[in-house]
């Protein structure tokens, strides 16, 4: 059974009198631990995929399974619920709650999902991203990476089975970039975590196990194996 | 665990929050400010009469009537164990200064030994009304004494007698201010009473009895309700001290019931406020909303979140209001001691606290929830794409929003009434006029968007651009200032017009005093006085009671018991005053009969909603008891009256020379010019010292001086909801700080100078203040219109300056808060707020 499976999923917007079709029927399969990177030019549907695949947004037709359950069709409340400790995000635009330190922006899916330990985890997984001593800072108090790392502790704090990343280093210089998805790939590795990146940048996908083409909406080819020697 | 992670969220999100705070205190702290002064006001006055009933009423139990107490009464009282009875006797009359002449009405209190058994006068030389008085000396208040010029040791007539003036009563347990009684107090002897001979025909003279009970007798209201069922009362009425200041308690409990009403409407106001501002606020949250939806809030929990920081914040707000607002009632004594018996202490009110912060956060939240509803539809796609669609709206919620909204509104002012249909009635007003206002804001931000602005000057264009932009809580601020606005000039309008209609107005051929208890024997004494004083229009008739003991064949209890509802039982059980004349004055009408058409019988006139009252009908035979002689007349006429003319006019009018040989008194008017009155009375009073004068003029001044000054309690309450609105308008302003900064810093940058831009934003405020002031005072001038014409029913004139003047006030009072507002945008230099 894949972790995560598509099919025939569309995704059309009213636009004017005919409709706009953003995804034109997509079949993909996503096995347990695999590092799948969806790459395109700008438009070409990337961010509307990672978005119906995690269940942040509804397909017009077609089906989505996470872990053998149909979720396009659940109710606000039951994506909600599935969302909490079994999905996680890394967004370009890091998305941390600006009120909250680090620390409790890395608490929060723990507190949520009410596990024993949620502040030991938390403080260990912020030393594993190198932010032991930025407990307590604010995300303005942070540089971009240094966000961006936070962002990623709170990704892996609830140990979910599925992450989702929507280009994790778009807004990082190269250097940054480089540094956070190397940590995104170690910490993804050791926990075995499937991950879904969106990127358009060829060098970032080149860690994945497999590398889908998107143009227009369609899958357009897809490539397999890590090409460990451009990276 | 799920709640405590909500309130740890909610905590959490309450930091930085300090501007949001100050705003929602200052709009619900004026709210429940009023609302916990008012019924701590009036709780207190009802806690200290009942804590002080007894000082207040002098006894434990006070027994009165029209006529002497019955034999069986006194002798059930004679035979009561260890009670101590005070006889009292209370009349109108009037006090007459020997040395100069000079005349007043007073309330005379005659008194036996004892009194006061509870409290005390305090009397100047000091003593006990005991020590003081003896038959020949009266003790009268110190505002008489001022008046007619006495001091201790000089001479006063009472009546026919004489008294040496033997104190000063400075203070009188119970007695209240004296715009609110007939005349100022005059304390004499049971034996000084007779000696005034003031017990004529028609003389109205309460007869009672103060009893101080041992303790054994248990409850006074009990013992008051014993006494009652076992000896038969004939006309008189037993009160217990519970149930002393009668007129002040109810006094209290409409204050409470009509101002806890006005102050509710600043409440809600608050709630108008709190309810824009939460919706600046969860617009700026809508990112963070995003996230929290990502990682697995659910829609009912973000909800919920944010409620429960409308709450908190509302809990601290209207605590601190309701904090300030239990102290009003040590103050109001201070400030209007006029307003309150003498004697009465109030107490701090804690527990009213707790009715202010209940409807501050129930105004506050049920106000805020459609705007938190909006949380239900942030999408969790949203962290992908920033202008991605909201969520369908959730039809259930925003129903239930509304539902809550109106029905928070006719929960709190049934708490505040206790009065159902008072309440839906306030509901269904405020939402009448909030739903008015609203529609009339939003077409002017229609019109401000549709008007053609390029070839306005730059400062102008720019404050109607501001109106048209839509969200940015003009519609709110518009709304909160009108209605506040409304409130405060609908008041003024009827008010002065009230006012100047009841000072002004004696009805033209109205009679201006009134004279009562003239004697038969003392016509022509009085007639030659008032001749010589040059008196006007001056017209005697007699004046006869007597009782209804049968009508149309049956007897007046039976009679009662057909037509025994309100006021039938009324008039039937009544002593009736009735006049006999030849002719009818000129604001009697006939409507059915012929006056004095049937000489087989005696003949009677009867006022038309009179005789259905009691239910007779032309024809009608009607028996009448004077001094227990029963005299029959048969009904001839029915007339109608126009009573507001002022004149002297009765229900029964029988035919001339009647009962001539009944024992009557005689009752007169005139129309004096108001510089001749006080010497009219004074030479009456030396002639006829029984007769008790009425200056119809000096009622109206008083009743007119206590409009003004419920008015002003009235007023100053509804300057709370200009307050608030003012608040809101602030409010509003400093939401929109950071956009501008920006836009103080572009102009800097294009070179307009400080006084240039707070110009420009002045103008901004000053065009929306003047809006709503404008809406408001045209709302205001319709009511006020409406309720002269249709309830008060006279012709009323709105002045046309109205709606301008208070348009041209709101909005100076909003320009002056505006940019009190933005006073920190004003000072921030380009440079800093560019960078950001
Ligand atoms: N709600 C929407 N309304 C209108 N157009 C939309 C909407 N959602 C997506 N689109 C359009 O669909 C297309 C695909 O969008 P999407 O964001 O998935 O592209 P992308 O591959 O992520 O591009 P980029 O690399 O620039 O992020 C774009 O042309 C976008 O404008
Ligand atoms: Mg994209």
């Amino acid at each position: 059974m894949p972790a995560l499976e598509c099919r025939g999923l569309k995704k059309e917007l009213p636009s004017g009198a005919h409709t706009l079709a953003i995804l034109a029927g997509i079949d993909l399969a996503i096995e347990a631990g695999e590092f799948v990177a969806i790459l395109g030019p700008s438009g070409s549907g990337k961010t509307t995929l990672l978005g119906l695949l995690a269940g942040l947004d509804r397909p017009s037709a077609g089906e989505v399974w996470l872990e053998g359950r149909r979720i396009d069709a659940l109710s606000e409340d039951a994506l909600a619920r599935l969302r909490r400790g079994r999905v996680g995000f890394v967004f370009q635009s890091f998305q941390l709650l600006g009120n909250l330190t680090a620390l409790e922006n890395v608490l929060l899916p723990l507190e949520l999902v009410g596990v024993a330990g949620a502040r030991a985890r938390s403080v260990e997984l912020l030393g594993e991203v190198g932010l032991g001593d930025r407990l307590d800072h604010y995300p303005a108090q942070l540089s971009g990476g240094e966000q961006q790392r936070v962002a990623l502790a709170r990704a892996f704090a609830s140990e979910p089975s599925v992450l989702f990343a929507d280009e994790p280093t778009g807004n990082l210089d190269a250097e940054t970039g480089a540094r956070v998805l190397l940590l995104l790939d170690a910490l993804r590795a050791r926990r075995q975590v499937t991950l879904v990146l969106v990127t358009h940048d060829p060098e970032v996908a080149a860690r994945a196990d497999r590398r889908v083409h998107l143009r227009a909406g369609k899958i357009e080819r897809i490539e397999f194996g890590r090409e460990t020697a451009r990276a | 665990m799920r709640f405590a992670l909500l309130f740890r969220a909610a905590q959490r999100e309450s930091r930085g929050a300090r501007g949001r705070l100050a705003f929602f205190t200052a709009c619900l702290a004026l709210g429940s400010f009023a609302v916990v002064g008012v019924s701590g006001l009036a709780r207190s006055v009802r806690a200290a009469i009942a804590a002080q009933s007894k000082e207040l009423l002098g006894g434990d139990v006070w027994i009165r009537a029209r006529e002497p107490l019955a034999d069986e009464l006194v002798a059930a009282l004679d035979a009561e164990p260890d009670s101590e009875r005070c006889e009292v006797r209370l009349v109108q009359t009037m006090a007459r200064a020997t040395a100069s002449g000079q005349s007043r009405l007073v309330e005379l209190k005659a008194v036996g030994a004892g009194f006061p058994y509870h409290g005390a006068l305090v009397l100047e030389p000091p003593g006990t009304l005991d020590a003081r008085l003896d038959d020949g000396a009266v003790a009268v208040a110190s505002e008489l004494a001022a008046g007619l010029g006495l001091c201790v040791g000089d001479e006063l007539a009472l009546g026919v007698a004489r008294f040496r003036v033997a104190a000063l009563v400075l203070d009188e347990p119970g007695r209240l201010d004296p715009t609110f009684t007939s005349g100022p107090r005059v304390f004499s002897t049971l034996a000084g009473f007779h000696s005034m001979q003031l017990e004529g025909v028609g003389s109205r003279i309460t007869y009672g009895a103060l009893l101080a009970l041992p303790p054994s007798a248990g409850p006074a209201a009990e013992w008051a309700d014993t006494l009652s069922e076992r000896v038969p009362m004939g006309e008189a009425r037993i009160d217990s001290h519970e149930e002393a200041q009668p007129q002040v308690q109810r006094a209290a409990r409409q204050v409470e019931r009509y101002l806890g009403l006005v102050a509710l409407l600043s409440l809600i106001l608050g709630g108008v406020g709190v309810a824009e501002i939460v919706r600046a606020w969860i617009g700026t949250r809508v990112a963070s909303i995003g996230v929290l939806r990502v990682l697995g809030f659910t829609p009912r929990e973000v909800l919920w979140m944010y409620a429960g920081h409308v709450l908190a914040l509302a809990t601290v707000g209207s605590a601190l209001g309701s904090l300030l607002g239990s102290f009003l009632p040590l103050c109001v004594p201070r400030f209007l001691p006029e307003l309150l018996p003498r004697g009465l202490t109030l107490g701090w009110q804690p527990l009213s606290i707790l009715r202010g912060i209940g409807l501050g956060t129930l105004v506050a939240v049920a106000f805020s929830l459609p705007a938190l509803a909006a949380v239900w539809r942030v999408p969790p796609v949203r962290v992908l794409r920033h202008e991605a669609e909201p969520l369908p709206a959730k039809r259930a919620l925003t129903l239930a929003a509304l539902g809550a909204l109106i029905g928070s509104v006719f929960v709190a002012a049934w708490v505040q009434s206790e009065e159902l249909g008072l309440a839906a009635g306030f509901t269904g007003l405020v939402a009448a006029l909030l739903g008015v206002l609203a529609l009339g804001a939003r077409g002017l931000t229609r019109l401000a968007r549709w008007l053609p602005r390029e070839r306005l000057p730059a400062s102008l264009a720019h404050g109607i651009a501001a109106l048209a932009r839509p969200g940015a809580g003009v519609l709110g601020a518009v709304v909160a200032l009108g209605l506040g606005t409304l409130v405060v000039v609908t008041l003024l309008l009827v008010e002065t017009r009230l006012s100047a209609r009841l000072t002004s107005a004696l009805p033209p051929g109205g009679a201006s005093l009134f004279f009562l208890d003239l004697q038969p024997d003392q016509r022509a004494e009085f007639e030659r006085v008032l001749a010589a004083e040059g008196a006007q229009d001056v017209r005697i008739v007699p004046l006869a009671s007597g009782r209804l003991t049968r009508i149309n064949g049956l007897s007046a209890e039976a009679q009662a018991l057909v037509h025994g509802e309100g006021r039938g039982r009324w008039a039937l059980t009544r002593e009736q005053r009735l006049t006999w004349q030849q002719e009818l004055g000129p604001d009697n009408h006939l409507v059915a009969g012929e006056l004095w058409s049937d000489p087989q019988h005696l003949e009677l006139s009867l006022e038309q909603d009179y005789a259905e009252d009691i239910g007779a009908l032309l024809g009608s035979p009607l028996t009448l008891e004077f001094s227990g002689l029963p005299i029959e007349f048969v009904v001839t006429s029915l007339r109608q009256v126009e009573w507001e003319s002022f004149g002297i006019n009765f229900f029964i009018v029988a035919e001339p020379g009647a009962l001539d040989a009944a024992p009557h008194s005689l009752l007169a008017a005139a129309n004096v010019a108001p510089e001749r009155e006080q010497r009219v009375q004074d030479a009456l009073v030396a002639a006829c010292p029984n007769v008790t004068v009425i200056r119809v003029r000096s009622i109206l001044e008083k009743v007119s001086y206590v409009l003004s000054r419920s008015a002003l309690a009235v007023e100053l309450l509804g300057a709370f909801t200009v307050a608030v609105g003012l608040v809101l308008l602030a409010g509003v302003a400093s939401l929109g700080a950071l956009r501008r900064v920006r836009e103080v810093a572009l102009w800097k940058v294009l070179g307009v100078t400080r006084g240039g831009v707070a110009r420009l934003f002045a103008l901004e405020f000053a065009l929306l203040g003047g809006v709503a002031g404008l809406l408001g005072a045209l709302g205001a001038s319709a009511l006020a219109w409406a309720f002269f014409e249709h309830v008060l029913e006279f012709d009323s004139d709105v002045p046309w300056w109205t709606a301008p003047l208070a348009g041209l006030v709101a909005a100076t009072l909003a320009a002056l808060c505006g940019l009190a507002a933005c006073a920190h945008a004003l000072h921030t230099r380009p440079i800093e707020s560019l960078r950001s």
